[in-house]
């Protein structure tokens, strides 16, 4: 083996670890949410089955299921829009124009992430108990909103930032206001970040569990607050949990494949020089 | 009549002035082009006739309109830029569209005018092409096609042909040149290429820290540099300058003397009054194309040849004169000569140039 193929092997192994490490837990649910109750028990575990569907059949007609998921859709999904339809002007703002006070709003955007979620779990209670929102999606939605606007706000002003002055210029000779600029030339070019923006700020809002678990009793539960409810009492259907799971995670899945190809794609490839 | 008049414009950053006190005028219809070397202004002073920039003193008029204030899509001027800044999401017609469209015009004229365009640049079968899927020399038409369609007043480039492969830049600056006459708008051009600059050009400003330093035709640039910044800037190879100490003066004939001269000096006549006086330094300068080996004329220079360059139909010869300065000569043909060999430059007095110690023409 000359030293090339040995370089392209170690490569390859530290890649097969990685995606066994990462992938195994989702094969696990996968497969024990197809297992019956027995295989799911058994030590040493069962590699070899017959697969049932008996798990979804459970929470197919379980209301409380796909109640959730569609309360998850519906948070998630405004979430994602509000921040994007919030955060790209912010964005285009902050990577287009000179204002007072621009360095402190950035950092703002930015120190909004450092802070634990679990700190403000207490005091956004309280708020919401206020504003008589528990319970509601709409106070989902807008706790979701302060951690993905800055998100999106970070990951679009870079890409904007990335755009050469020079097509904004040329835009302002053809006679583009500020409006036209940002809708028919930053928007358009800027896709890839505002995909993967999107991406992160609808994975967030349909993960997200803490504020969820705090901030819902019953109406507006979502996906993850359901499948943990099952691990209460004195049995774990683990069956149920999993198949939960594996519902949960489609929707996330499909929707990364589904923009997957403008996070690839250099779009301002062949603009300039 | 005066279409273009920049008066007394300044432009500042901050305490930085990187345009000081500029002023010219550019007639209907004529091709001007700004020279200089990088940093010298002329970038930022087409930016400000854009109104891409804001002046910071001074006004700028349009076909005698002031249009200091006035927003650039208002100001009938379209501008080529250096990096094409062609839309890349967009194809090609939709390029060249994008400014009819912001201005409301008719579709029915839009494909009018863009086909026109498309004509004139034979961009016919790239229409439906995005920039990435295009040539450089492609880009640059479409850049161009898209500053057409919008039938400006006041043409502005900014460097277009900088980024172009060497053959590429000759026929592009051809096709600029053509498309100047067939159109008979007014272009401002801006580039660090002398040779664009010559033969673009129906006038050149020349340019350095913010400030013209000449204007005029190319030839007069050429025959008439007023300091040795012109004298050295335009023309290929640049001018060769040897210190010089004058000896005699006598109306308009002076006498000048250096080592690197063959017999220690030289007599010049440079038809006008010789504001200079014995003793004085000066610049004597000669261009490489006005040089001969052991030819005729006033000026010899005993020099020592270092090396020669063929460039086929044409050679440079490297040499170095007694004074210790470098010399360049440029001639017609190939030139065998060995290295060390003493070589005597001559030319005529009419080509010589002295300028003073502050480098000032005499």
């Amino acid at each position: 083996m000359n030293p090339r193929q040995l370089r392209r092997a170690v490569h390859l192994l530290f890649l097969a670890a990685f995606l066994l490490f990462t992938l195994f837990p989702f094969f696990w649910m996968v497969a024990s949410s197809l297992k019956d109750q027995t295989d799911l028990l058994a030590s040493p575990p069962v590699w070899a089955f017959t697969p049932t569907f008996v798990h979804y059949a459970e929470i197919w007609q379980d209301d409380e299921v796909s109640g959730a998921i569609i309360n998850s859709l519906i948070v998630a999904s405004s979430t994602t829009l509000l921040a994007v339809l919030l955060g790209t002007p912010a964005a285009y703002s902050l990577a287009r124009f000179q204002f007072r006070g621009k360095k402190d709003l950035w950092f703002w955007f930015i120190s909004n992430r450092m802070i634990s979620p679990i700190v403000l779990a207490l005091p956004v209670y309280l708020l919401a108990q206020r504003a008589g929102l528990l319970d509601t999606h709409l106070v989902l939605i807008l706790i979701y909103l302060s951690f993905c606007l800055p998100i999106v706000v970070w990951i679009c002003t870079d890409q904007f930032r990335s755009i050469p002055g020079d097509i904004e210029q040329a835009a302002r000779l053809d006679n583009a206001n500020h409006w036209d600029i940002f809708w028919r030339i930053y928007l358009p070019l800027g896709l890839p970040g505002i995909a993967v923006s999107a991406i992160f700020s609808f994975i967030f809002s349909w993960n997200e569990l803490l504020y969820a678990l705090v901030l819902t009793r019953s109406d507006a539960r979502t996906a993850p607050v359901i499948a943990t409810s099952y691990m209460s009492g004195y049995e774990l259907p683990w069956g149920k949990i999993m198949a939960t799971g594996t519902v949960i995670v489609l929707p996330v899945t499909f929707f990364a494949l589904l923009v997957s190809r403008h996070m690839v794609r250099g779009l301002t490839m062949g603009a300039s020089k | 009549m005066e279409f273009l008049k920049i008066d007394n414009v300044v432009k500042k950053y901050g305490d930085a002035t990187v345009i000081g006190g500029v002023g010219l005028t550019a007639r209907e219809g004529e091709f001007v082009v700004f020279v200089g070397p990088s940093g010298c202004g002329k970038s930022t002073l087409l930016r400000l006739i854009a109104g891409l920039d804001e002046v910071s003193d001074g006004r700028i008029h349009i076909d005698g309109i002031d249009v200091t204030e006035v927003p650039p899509a208002a100001r009938g001027v379209a501008m080529v830029f250096q990096s094409y800044a062609l839309y890349p999401h967009m194809n090609v017609r939709q390029n060249m569209s994008f400014g009819l469209k912001m201005l409301d015009t008719p579709a029915d004229e839009i494909q009018r005018r863009v086909a026109e365009a498309a004509r004139i640049l034979k961009l016919e079968h790239l229409l439906e092409r995005r920039p990435k899927e295009l040539s450089g020399g492609q880009r640059q038409r479409v850049a161009i096609g898209r500053a057409i369609v919008r039938k400006p007043r006041l043409f502005l480039f900014d460097e277009p042909l900088s980024n172009l492969d060497a053959e590429l830049r000759g026929e592009m600056r051809v096709e600029i040149a053509r498309l100047h006459q067939d159109l008979g708008v007014t272009m401002v051009y801006v580039t660090h290429d002398q040779v664009e600059a010559m033969t673009l050009a129906d006038r050149i400003v020349v340019l350095r820290g913010g400030h013209v330093e000449q204007i005029g035709t190319p030839a007069e640039l050429y025959d008439h540099p007023v300091n040795t910044f012109v004298a050295g800037f335009i023309g290929s190879p640049k001018m060769n300058f040897l210190s010089v100490t004058v000896a005699s003066v006598e109306g308009t004939v002076v006498r000048v003397a250096s080592p690197s001269l063959a017999g220690g000096s030289a007599t010049l006549d440079l038809a006008h009054p010789v504001v200079a006086r014995s003793g004085d330094a000066l610049s004597l300068g000669l261009r490489p194309e006005h040089l001969v080996p052991d030819g005729p004329g006033a000026v010899r220079l005993a020099t020592v040849l270092d090396y020669v360059e063929n460039l086929g139909g044409q050679s440079l010869l490297y040499t170095r004169a007694a004074g210790g300065e470098a010399a360049i000569c440029l001639l017609q043909g190939r030139h065998q000569a060995a290295r060390h060999e003493a070589i005597a430059l001559c030319a005529d007095a009419a080509h010589a140039y002295l300028f003073d110690g502050d480098g000032h023409a005499l």
